[in-house]
């Protein structure tokens, strides 16, 4: 039970993805439908088959770059729209007959099952780990699938007449769905590490215009001008940076259809009539508008799982601990705590006034890794566990278990440990001296001075 | 060949070229935040680096020229429309065009404009109306700015160069090239402008070259040998001499230090010793001036003499002073004030700075235009077998169609009049 | 020969137990001014009502326009009402805090979109194009009743009708408004059916009905000098 209310929200992507290309071909529904079950199954066989030959990270991150990829698509589609509306060119479609071909149909509907396929099987493999729960839960999935393909097609044939799709919007609420349903899943998560790179990006380019424009060191300028400029330095421009990405295409659509021109009445000579074809004309954008709409509100509910995950992080409270006299902190593999049960274990040292975190893991190569719980960018917020990788809390960057040791990025700063007689030993000094500073390095990079 | 040199000219001056070219940047940009962190300066270096992807980036400054050759081609046209001269393709210039019945010219349909708020020009069998002010020459102005941002962008991108000099009060002025007159004086002022809270000025006086006595302050930045002088950081040059027992005959070196502000610690490494001397600017009082010692030259520097991880001694001495103890000796017969400095070679600059400010004085005219005066305008041109009528605007588009449908109900019901008479008679 | 614009067969209207209009025949061409003339409680409001689609006859049948508005949904009957029919009251129901041009674009707005340049145009079709920023208020019962008939015709209506649309207006007045109504039928070339008391309003139709106890009783075509 528990399995299944999971799914749900692929499920109810799912369907709206069906409803959506069976409304956007009309003319194709039969070929539409068969194409979206085909998709579908071969998304997830693929993933799955993918899963079971590979280390997760890599099905993850095709999934993931499929994903990142329709919506590169979709912002060249929203910009393609927002020009062809504001040109004053006249309004033709070229291609129109390719993008009602029966062949155009089955391949945009088999493309985005396949993704919306693969999703249902990353959710799917992250909680039904093998055997017979996970051959009934894929089952039950697949079935489900085809039952909702059907409810689909019944449903779209009650939709009124006037209720019509255009290919950009179409495209707009097609992704919407599949990141609304990715964003549940905390690898596939697009928001999140967005607007990471959207916080470095325009820290890189704030940093560069303040260069190429000579801009005086900050010595010298105003501290309530450095303060505004430093805003743009906070995390916060990373969240509202990443949400104006996040929904410009979809209010790019938006407008372009809002602003679009009204095709020309004046050929005709009776006002009423003229009226009604501009009625009838602007009913008719209005009804276009309505998916495009819908789509901004997938986003934000995308965006919302995104920021507001529930998704329970392990995060044990670091126990402390102390050095010997000759300044080794000895922590045993085996003892209260097993150092090799795959999680998270965290410890907090202290050596005078200053200290350090740090925590133990076992990845999943076999191998035991001592890391500071901090990273060489971000503020020291720390990390906790989930889902095969661990999570960074300040800026939400997920780094698989199997890179957890390894220096750079937003990995966790490695230390330097050594196993001796069945426990973990680590130099006090060498992890004050890190954590000092890491944590110093940090905060200068926080302050954004040049 | 002539067709060839249309498509170019149709495809280079398109209003695609920029989001096309602005795209497949960032697409790079993507591909390289794979594999670095440092996404954008990854990207301005291969920009540098590759004649291909510069030339993508020349593209948009062609365009934007270009885009205004063709726009300005436009108004040409239909301004010779306007004023009644035969021109090609007059349909494609305007956003409506109708074919009515022949119709004699009407007096009426002009009052019936003129009432609306339009003036007309008559001439001949053309009767034209506008009203509103056009937005060309914003439109001119914005694209002078999209070409000015983008060059800007690309000699930066391509040809910027930078080189980091001390300029040292006292010393000849560092150039890219050579040197310059002596610095004679380097002054930190406190500022009571709204942007800087301090002013930075070197006086230097005349060069060898010829050059006069200038004075290089901070912001807009002075250019000096083709380059543009861009104060970075505040530091200290100073002349110290060093002796410790186990180093009879010594050390002396002239060094600068990067410890502004006070507080920061800079270092100076012995060679071939375990020796290193760190300074630093005592931090003032709270609530005093920060960087009094660098406004006044009254300059007092702590230091620790360290060997290996070890603090032989701490202590502080004054412009001139010497620190001696144990056997170590330390003097400082010489410090003096000190600017780093950029000498950045980009004429970009001056481009970008350019297309910030038009594009604020194109946003100014274009609001008011936009919103209370848009162009409007209609074409009536009254031959043997039909009338043509074509219309145009730029803003308030419903109320405009409204005057122009009921202009072209006018000129078919007087046209059907026109055709019923001979049968009434 | 001109086309039948209105047809009914056994055209009947009950309300419970009382017969507001007994069958009723009639057949009316495009373009003809019909006059239905009876006291009241005759039937014919009842009548109008139901040829403008306001109302379902409870049996017979009625064709207007060739469409059997027997057929119609809701839907249908409310896009019949707006396209084809104009309708001038004698209270005339003119919006009081709008003023004359934008009354008009009101019935614009429910027919299709506003456009104020052709209500200013039918304004001054009807001679009020000095009074278009007037509240029906400012205006006299002759100048709003003309302001009823530019909203009436503004969305080019096939079928016009009048329920004394002249009732509360002076001899004067009348005459203005019968002129213009004439002037206007000839240019748009609609059917009017009038409801009047009045035997001199009568006098301007081509035919006029008379009705009583909602039965036909009597037929006068109008004899041309």
């Amino acid at each position: 039970m528990a399995m299944a209310l999971k799914l749900i929200p692929h499920l109810i992507a799912w369907f709206g993805i069906v409803l959506i290309m069976l409304r956007g071909f009309s003319g194709r529904r039969s070929a539409v439908l068969l194409a979206g079950i085909f998709g579908f199954v071969i998304g997830v066989a693929g993933t799955l088959i993918l899963y079971r030959s590979y280390p997760g990270s890599i099905t993850f991150g095709v999934v993931k770059s499929t994903l990142g990829i329709s919506f590169i698509l979709l912002w060249g589609s929203s910009v393609f729209a927002i020009y062809r509306s504001t040109g004053r060119g006249k309004d033709t479609l070229r291609g129109e007959r390719l993008i009602s071909a029966s062949s155009t149909a089955c391949a945009v509907s088999c493309l985005a099952s396949i993704v919306a396929g693969a999703v249902c099987a990353c959710k799917l493999s992250s909680f039904a780990t093998g055997g017979a729960i996970a051959t009934v839960s894929l089952l039950l999935m697949l079935v489900s699938c085809c039952a909702l393909a059907y409810a689909a097609l019944a449903f779209e044939k009650r939709l009124p007449e006037p209720f019509r799709v255009s290919p950009a919007g179409m495209l707009a609420i097609v992704t919407a769905l599949l990141l609304f349903s990715a964003s549940s899943i905390l690898r596939l998560d697009l928001f999140s590490p967005l607007s990471m790179k959207v916080m470095k990006g325009v820290h890189d380019f704030v940093h560069q215009f303040m260069e190429s424009v000579l801009f005086p060191d900050h010595l010298f300028v105003r501290s309530y001008i450095w303060k505004s400029i430093g805003l743009l330095f906070s995390k916060e421009v990373g969240f509202w940076g990443g949400l104006i990405i996040w929904f410009t295409p979809a209010v790019l659509i938006v407008t372009a259809i809002a602003i679009q021109r009204l095709p020309s009445v004046a050929h005709i000579r009776q006002g009423a009539e003229r009226r009604l074809q501009s009625a009838a004309a602007i009913r008719e954008r209005r009804h276009r508008l309505v998916i495009p709409v819908l789509s901004v509100v997938f986003f934000a509910a995308a965006a919302y799982q995104s920021s507001f995950p529930s998704v329970e992080y392990w995060d044990p409270k670091p126990l402390p601990v102390t050095a010997n006299q000759a300044g080794e902190i000895i922590i045993p593999k085996k003892g209260d705590i097993d150092l090799e049960d795959g999680k998270l274990h965290k410890y907090l040292f202290k050596q005078g006034e200053r200290e350090a975190r740090f925590f133990v893991l076992l990845s999943p190569t076999g191998e035991l890794t001592v890391d500071l719980d901090a990273c060489a960018i971000c503020k020291p917020d720390g990390y906790g566990q989930a889902e095969g990788s661990v999570i960074c809390y300040y800026c939400k960057t997920l780094i698989p278990l199997e890179t957890v040791g390894k220096p750079g990025g937003c990995n966790p700063v490695p230390i330097a440990f050594s196993v001796k007689s069945e426990s973990v030993v680590i130099d006090g000094t060498t992890l004050i001296n890190s954590w000092g500073a890491t944590v110093q390095a940090t905060t200068r990079v926080k302050e954004g001075g040049k | 060949m002539k067709r060839l040199f249309r498509t170019l000219f149709a495809a280079v001056s398109s209003r695609g070229v920029l989001p096309v070219v602005i795209g497949l940047f960032l697409l790079i940009y993507i591909g390289i935040a794979f594999f670095t962190d440092e996404t954008l300066i990854t990207l301005i270096a291969l920009t540098r680096r590759s004649f291909f992807l510069a030339a993508l980036l020349a593209l948009i400054p062609l365009s934007c020229l270009l885009r205004i050759i063709r726009e300005t081609t436009i108004l040409l046209k239909i301004r010779r429309v306007l004023r009644g001269k035969p021109v090609e393709a007059i349909p494609e210039l305007f956003d409506e065009a109708v074919t009515l019945h022949a119709s004699p010219f009407l007096p009426e349909l002009e009052e019936c404009l003129i009432t609306a708020g339009y003036k007309t020009r008559r001439s001949d069998n053309v009767l034209a109306a506008w009203r509103g002010v056009s937005a060309f020459p914003v439109r001119l102005l914005f694209l002078i700015a999209l070409f000015c941002l983008f060059t800007g962008i690309f000699i930066t991108t391509t040809s910027r160069t930078s080189n980091r000099r001390m300029v040292i009060e006292g010393e000849p002025m560092p150039t890219p090239d050579g040197v310059g007159g002596i610095v004679e004086r380097i002054t930190l002022a406190n500022s009571t402008g709204s942007v800087l809270v301090k002013t930075l000025a070197m006086e230097v006086g005349p060069s060898n070259s010829g050059d006069g006595r200038r004075t290089f302050g901070l912001y807009p930045p002075s250019l000096y040998g083709g380059s543009f002088v861009y104060p970075r950081y505040l530091g200290l040059s100073i002349y110290l001499k060093f002796f410790a027992p186990d180093m009879p005959t010594g050390y002396e070196t002239r060094r600068s230090l990067n410890c502004y502000p006070p507080g920061k610690e800079d270092n100076v490494a012995i060679p071939d010793s375990p020796y290193r001397i760190a300074f630093t600017i005592p931090v003032p009082e709270p609530g005093s001036e920060r960087y009094i010692s660098y406004i006044t030259g009254k300059i007092l520097l702590q230091f620790k003499v360290l060997k290996g991880k070890e603090v032989l001694f701490t202590g502080s001495a004054a412009n001139g002073g010497e620190f001696v103890r144990d056997g170590y000796r330390l003097t400082l017969p010489e410090i003096r004030r000190l600017v780093v400095t950029d000498y950045i070679g980009d004429y970009g600059v001056l481009f970008i700075w350019a297309a910030g400010l038009v594009f604020v004085v194109a946003g100014c005219i274009w609001l008011p235009i936009r919103f209370c005066f848009p162009r409007r305008e209609m074409l009536f041109t009254f031959d043997p077998d039909h009338t043509r009528a074509c219309s145009r605007t730029e803003g308030r588009a419903r109320i405009h169609a409204g005057v122009f449908h009921g202009a072209l109900d006018l000129v078919d019901s007087r046209s059907n009049e026109h055709f019923q008479a001979p049968d009434r008679q | 020969m001109s086309s039948i614009i209105i047809e009914t067969s056994g055209l009947t209207r009950n309300y419970g137990d009382i017969c507001a209009l007994k069958p009723l025949d009639l057949v009316v061409p495009e373009g003809e001014w019909l006059t239905v003339m009876g006291h009241s409680g005759s039937g014919k409001s009842t009548f109008m009502n139901l040829v403008g689609g306001l109302d379902r006859p409870s049996a017979g049948s009625l064709r207007v326009g060739g469409k059997d508005l027997l057929a119609f949904t809701e839907d249908g009957l409310a896009r019949f009402r707006r396209e084809f029919v104009g309708i001038i009251f004698q209270q005339h129901h003119l919006v009081p805090y709008l003023t004359a041009v934008e009354n008009v674009m009101l019935a614009q707005y429910f027919h299709s979109v506003p456009d104020e340049a052709e209500a200013r145009s039918a304004l001054e079709r009807v001679g009020l194009g000095h009074r278009l920023k007037n509240r029906p208020g400012e205006l006299s019962g002759g100048e709003q009743q003309r302001v009823c008939i530019a909203r009436a015709i503004i969305n080019s209506p096939k079928l016009l009708l009048g329920d004394e649309p002249t009732g509360n207006l002076d001899h004067k007045s009348t005459v203005m408004v019968m002129e213009l109504l004439k002037e206007l039928r000839a240019e748009e070339k609609f059917t009017v059916i009038m409801v009047t008391h009045n035997q001199e309003v009568a006098g301007w139709g081509d035919r006029t009905i008379y009705l009583d106890d909602g039965m036909l009783v009597r037929e006068e075509r109008k004899v041309e000098a």
